[in-house]
């Protein structure tokens, strides 16, 4: 190859080396970067917006709207119930369910609970209750009058925010109970002295306990102002009454005194009081028809709502 | 995270906490004494307790002459009451050449009681009074006259 088009070639490399750099930087400057206008802003009314709000912003009374869409968004956080919420009636019929499994005792009761705030709930509770047992390989026959007891307590209700019907609390109850029983058709035998068959009675014995329960419960709304419950209760005596003749084994209200813990299903009727100042609650269709309304007004009108 | 309870949930919840109610539960039906009271006796020696050996023990008009325990090495023995007489004799023969038999006699109260539902009724006793020869028994103690079905030491025998 020549020196001449060795020359040639080099200058036409030196020449594209200084062009391309040029055309890149002037492609680069015909880039067009959107900017965001920071000015004179519309924004749409958040979800669920009332209508109210959105003619107060409308109307441009921005202060009222603002405070009312504050309340409204705490409302929905934290509904409050008034004070006196509902009254609520319930049947314990627990034992007699159990009774038809075998169970040879039964305490049921009415009970009457105050619902306050839908969170704290005082409670007052009267009931009945009797045994009859002749256990089999045992020497006696057991029988509890039919007496009556009395508790007193209270609820705490977990689900405050939540609608009444529907209800997780803990509660305390302090109960008490005066009663009579019987124990009979009792056979003692004695084998060394030889006397086999030995009877006695002993009748007409009276007691008396005062107990007291840390429960569990559920509550759950079954249809119209009815609703179930189940609680757990661990519950332990703090006094009773001393008998020569021995301890009673059933305490009306509070069971046999085999273990610590018991259980209990409820039947509840409920009255509401004062309604209507109940949180309003949220049907979800209605509030999202709402939205998609408030939606297409919003799109039309398009409030002036500035930042 | 917000928890919220729907009624199916809760229905669920409570159905399975209602048949978990009618499982039958576990009962303690074990009775942690004896089926009725009877006072367990022990022998003493300075403060210690000792064993006698060949040891013979009846009581007075039991039936058959039947014995309580019959030549046998013990350091406590049951002395079951009679619970159609208020009071009861037992002898203590030592069958050792030259040493009399010792008659021990409880004077007691029947008190009828029912112990609980695992234990059954039976009978409690107060002893008020008791008497002994001393031919190999120094004294008698009896801290808590009350007997009951429980499993533990009523009668203190103390030896010469």
């Amino acid at each position: 190859m020549s020196t001449s088009v060795t020359h040639k070639i080099a200058l036409c490399l030196i020449a594209a080396l200084i062009t391309l750099p040029m055309l890149a930087q002037e492609q680069q400057e015909r880039k067009v970067t959107p900017v965001k206008p920071t000015t004179n802003k519309v924004l749409t009314p958040p979800k669920g917006t009332s209508e109210d709000i959105i003619n107060q912003y409308l109307t441009g009374d921005t202060a009222q709207a603002r405070a009312k869409e504050r309340k409204d968004s705490l409302a929905k956080i934290y509904p409050r119930y008034p004070k006196l919420n509902e009254l609520r009636l319930g049947l314990n019929f627990g034992d007699l369910l159990m009774m038809a499994f075998g169970q040879k005792h039964a305490s049921v009761d009415v009970s009457a609970t105050l619902n306050m705030w839908n969170r704290f709930q005082p409670v007052a509770v009267l009931g009945f209750g009797r045994a009859k047992d002749s256990p089999i390989d045992m020497n006696f026959t057991y029988s509890g009058k039919l007496s009556p007891y009395f508790k007193l307590g209270a609820n705490y209700n977990f689900l405050f925010k939540s609608d009444p019907q529907y209800q997780l609390y803990a509660g305390v109850r302090l109960g008490m109970s005066a009663f009579k029983y019987d124990v009979t058709d009792v056979t003692v035998n004695n084998p060394y002295w030889g006397e086999i068959n030995q009877s006695y009675e002993l009748r007409g014995l009276s007691a008396n306990a005062l107990w007291g329960e840390l429960l569990a419960g559920l509550k759950v709304g079954i249809k119209g102002n009815w609703a179930l419950g189940w609680e757990v209760k661990y519950h332990g005596i703090f006094k009773e009454k001393k008998n020569a003749s021995g301890k009673p084994w059933y305490i009306p209200g509070y069971g046999t005194r085999n273990g610590n813990w018991a259980f209990g299903i409820s039947l509840f009727y409920t009255i509401p009081l004062n309604r209507d100042r109940w949180p309003v609650k949220e049907d979800k269709n209605k509030a999202k028809q709402a939205n998609q309304g408030n939606q297409d007004n919003a799109n039309q009108v398009r409030p002036p709502i500035k930042n | 995270m917000r928890f919220r309870l729907n009624h199916s949930m809760c229905m669920a919840v409570l159905m399975a906490m209602t048949a978990a109610l009618l499982v039958p539960s576990c009962n303690n039906d074990n009775c942690g004494g004896n089926s009725n009271g009877i006072p367990l006796a022990a022998f003493y020696e300075d403060g210690n307790n000792v064993t006698i050996t060949n040891l013979t023990v009846y009581g007075i008009g039991a039936p058959n002459d039947s014995c309580i325990i019959t030549n046998s090495s013990v350091s406590q023995v049951y002395l079951p009451l009679r619970i159609t007489a208020s009071s009861c004799q037992y002898v203590f023969n030592y069958n050792t050449e030259g040493i009399a038999n010792d008659t021990i006699t409880l004077n007691y109260d029947i008190i009828p009681y029912f112990e609980s539902h695992e234990c059954g009724a039976m009978y409690q006793f107060n002893i008020k009074s008791w008497e002994f020869t001393q031919n190999v028994i120094d004294s008698i103690s009896i801290p808590k006259p009350l007997i009951t079905n429980s499993d533990v030491v009523t009668i203190n025998i103390h030896l010469q």
